[in-house]
């Protein structure tokens, strides 16, 4: 059963993916399953979206020194 | 917690991968920033149940067909999948994916501040404002164009109205040499604005030209108020220029442009005036202006009206002072009424005329004629006929522009008024007609019994040299001859003007060649009757003259050869050879009087006929129909003219004229010789008389001493005599046939029609056409 659930999952990643790049949005795999299961979570999905275009737009003030860790 | 915690870790997992950075960790500020923002919308939006629909729709809008396609494809597959594993909120993916592409179209990703403005651009230019809540986009790209001119617009704006007023702005300056305002380079301003300055300097450029024509200070009035015009719009002109500059703080170059636009068009109107009219003055510019008035706009139309209102008054002005006052206050010499101070006589011809330089367009010709003919009569009247009492009922009305028909009829009225004047102040006060009449009767010679008298007078008294004649002694004998003619019951004033005149004498000059009558005009008469017009009098009078005097020498020969008591006696009284001599001779002598008499007889009928009466009435005629002076003088020249040509006397006629002062002189031998004929018989019969009376006591008188001589000698001296005569005679006769047919011969070559009434007459039976043939 996990193994179904895991072909599953991957078969949906897949899928959203395709969508996604029908829609242009750049995102890629790894940052797509992590909204997805942010999504499943609950979030709201306009705070997300307000996240990536924040962290996409420019780097927040915040970070201005270049990490250095 | 659980939840909460795999939520800070995946929340650390998306910070991480959307940031690139190569660093493992996330900074935490950074996830606190996410967890921030994840938090503060916990209200899930309001989702449309069919995400999936929406998106399809819109990727169909977007033209992507086939991606809509696949993507419909895509997510009947997704949505099929049920089960563990797959994703349990697939609206609200979607619904992110949705907003997240959204968000990836209108905010792509960011390299540099100018290039987030191109690619703004390179979508169409579309700016989508409202995703933009603090309007930088728009703040960028002004920002992006102010970037590249150093000066800002508000200060060319400024520059370029102090420009229009004629100052020089800060960064535009008037170039001498191009005669144009410039921009200079080393100032960096866009292409655009660049162009859009120079442009809107034309009017400054426009507006110098113009100014300096109206500063320039020359003093003649169409001139003067020409100026004053175009200073009105200037006036104006300046307060939309400060009006402009109050405002110029919300001003741009374009709004200044759309501002400029009709200014622009008047202060062109305004430069191509100011060329066309440098030089020209008075009544010229006037039409000049006129002409450029001609035009279809309406805005421009009335824009010249109000000029032409001005500068056309001045010249209104002169025009009705002339015509009511007859005064020509002129000192620029503007008006096209010229004036030359000229002696009385010459008034009316030479003093006033048109300077048709000076004539505005809009008065026509016709018109300025009549114009100068009604000021020039005023001020005949006032000069010559020192009349000044027509200056009444004088309507003063202004004058405008465009009033053309107003002008007019003020013309016309003056005119008729003072024509009225003049022609009753000519006839009536001057007499004018009764001159003429008087001229005719005593110059032409048309008082018949006058004539006569004169002749028998001063006939012998003629017959002596020139230079013995004393003019006193003649002006007495025609003072006596008037006295006792028809003419004595004239008036006084007429007959004091009949003066004697004495042409200037030669040697061998007898009295009947320097005789001459004249009439004595005075102002204002002497406009009509000027010093050629008496001379053609003078000259008609000495051809009437002559053949006066002709006549006279024929009917007084004529005297002597009608048959008489004296004449029969001579013929008992001497032998018949000589007896019938006599009467040959004395036939011979009869025919050609007769033949003579004919022919002055008819000359004279037809000159008193034909030519003098016919024209004298038709001279009448027109004399009640002239309505002024023009027309007056115009008929009185035409009258002496066909005289002049009627007469013999013209200039085409010459030869005639010749051939017929020989006839006169043929003429007037024959009459000498029939005098001499005359003679011979009465001496011969009175001497027989007083024989017969004292026959013893004949002392014998001197002048007959041969008649005492036996008969034979008598016979032979008579027939002597009598055969000179008749030679004389018969000369005579030859040479006048010769002459007349020569005469006759000329007449019809001549073009004027009324010399073949002369023909008509002197010959209706043809009887010398025949001979010639």
């Amino acid at each position: 059963m996990d193994q179904d659930a895991a072909r599953t999952a991957r078969e949906s990643l897949e899928l959203v993916f395709q969508m996604s790049n029908i829609l242009d949005t750049g995102l890629d795999r790894q940052t797509l399953s992590v909204l997805i299961a942010l999504c499943d979570l609950g979030v709201n999905p306009e705070a997300l979206a307000a996240v990536v275009k924040e962290f996409r737009r420019d780097p927040p003030i915040t970070s201005s020194t270049p990490s250095s860790n | 917690m659980d939840s909460d915690h795999r939520v800070g870790d995946l929340v650390r997992q998306l910070v991480h991968h959307l940031q690139n950075t190569s660093s493992s960790n996330p900074n935490p500020e950074d996830v606190n920033y996410a967890i921030r923002i994840l938090s503060s919308r916990m209200t899930p939006p309001s989702q449309a149940a069919d995400e999936a629909n929406s998106i399809k729709s819109r990727l169909a809008k977007q033209s992507k067909l086939s991606h809509a396609l696949t993507f419909a494809d895509l997510y009947s597959k997704f949505a099929s999948q049920t089960g563990p594993g797959s994703v349990i909120n697939k609206q609200s993916l979607l619904y992110l994916l949705k907003v997240i592409s959204e968000d990836r179209v209108t905010n792509p990703h960011p390299k540099s501040r100018t290039d987030s403005c191109y690619s703004l651009l390179k979508n169409g230019g579309v700016l989508n404002i409202v995703r933009d809540p603090n309007n930088t986009v728009v703040r960028d790209f002004a920002r992006l164009v102010s970037e590249e001119s150093d000066v800002l617009e508000k200060d060319l704006v400024s520059d370029v109205l102090s420009v229009c007023e004629g100052i020089h702005g800060k960064y535009v300056k008037f170039d001498e040499m191009l005669d144009s305002y410039v921009l200079s380079e080393s100032i960096k301003v866009s292409k655009g604005m660049r162009i859009m300055v120079l442009k809107l300097c034309e009017l400054g450029w426009l507006f110098r030209k113009v100014n300096r024509y109206v500063c320039d200070d020359i003093g003649e009035n169409v001139g003067k108020s020409f100026r004053v015009g175009l200073q009105d719009e200037v006036v104006e002109y300046r307060k939309l220029l400060t009006v402009l500059q109050s405002q110029s703080l919300n001003l741009s170059l374009r709004r200044l442009a759309v501002w400029f636009v009709e200014p622009m068009v008047k202060m062109r109107r305004m430069a191509l005036l100011v060329d066309s009219c440098k030089d020209l003055k008075g009544g010229a510019l006037a039409g000049e202006i006129h002409l450029h008035a001609q035009h279809g706009d309406p805005l421009l139309h009335e824009f010249m009206k109000l000029l032409l209102l001005k500068v056309s008054s001045p010249v209104f002005e002169m025009v009705r002072s002339w015509v009511m006052q007859g005064n020509l206050q002129d000192l620029h010499s503007e008006f096209f009424v010229s004036e030359q101070s000229v002696k009385p006589e010459l008034l009316w011809k030479e003093g006033y005329q048109i300077n048709y330089l000076m004539l505005p367009s809009f008065i026509s010709k016709s018109l300025a004629t009549r114009v100068l003919r009604t000021g020039k009569s005023i001020n005949f009247l006032k000069v010559c006929c020192e009349d000044h009492s027509w200056a009444d009922l004088a309507p003063s009305r202004g004058l405008g522009y465009g009033e053309t028909n107003a002008l007019e009829s003020l013309v016309t009225e003056a005119e008729k008024r003072i024509d009225k004047h003049l022609m009753h102040a000519i006839f009536n006060r001057y007499k004018f007609k009764d001159h003429c009449l008087a001229i005719k009767r005593f110059i032409l010679l048309g008082q018949g019994d006058f004539v006569q008298y004169l002749m028998e007078i001063v006939g012998p008294v003629l017959a002596e040299p020139a230079k013995t004649i004393s003019l006193i002694h003649l002006s007495g004998l025609v003072e006596k001859a008037i006295l006792s003619s028809g003419a004595q019951y004239d008036d006084r004033d007429i007959l004091d003007r009949i003066k004697v005149k004495m042409m200037p004498r030669g040697v061998k000059d007898r009295g009947w060649d320097v005789f001459h009558l004249d009439y004595d005009i005075r102002v204002p008469l002497n406009t009509v009757f000027t010093e050629s017009v008496m001379g053609s009098y003078l000259r008609v009078f000495s051809f009437l003259w002559k053949i006066r005097r002709v006549e006279h020498a024929v009917l007084g020969a004529w005297k002597t050869m009608k048959p008489n008591l004296i004449s029969c006696h001579f013929f008992t009284n001497y032998p018949k050879a000589v007896g019938l001599q006599i009467v040959s001779t004395s036939r011979k002598c009869q025919l050609l009087w007769d033949k003579m008499n004919n022919f002055v007889m008819s000359l004279q009928a037809y000159i008193m006929f034909e030519v003098l009466e016919v024209t004298w009435a038709k001279f009448c005629n027109e004399m009640e129909a002239s309505k002024d002076l023009d027309d007056l003088i115009a008929a009185h020249e035409k009258y002496l003219v066909t005289i002049v040509e009627k007469s013999l006397l013209g200039e085409t006629s010459e030869a005639l004229y010749k051939a017929l002062l020989m006839l006169f002189d043929v003429i007037l031998r024959f009459t000498s010789v029939a005098d001499r004929l005359y003679e011979f018989r009465t001496r011969n019969t009175t001497t027989s008389k007083t024989k017969d009376a004292k026959t013893s006591k004949s002392k014998g008188l001197e002048t007959d001493s041969w008649l005492n001589e036996g008969r034979k000698a008598v016979t032979q001296r008579a027939g002597e005599f009598l055969s000179i005569i008749g030679q004389d005679l018969d000369a005579v006769s030859k040479e006048y046939s010769s002459v007349l047919k020569g005469f006759i011969s000329q007449l019809p070559t001549q073009r004027h029609v009324d010399l073949k009434f002369l023909m008509f007459r002197l010959d209706f039976t043809e009887f010398y056409y025949k001979l010639a043939a």
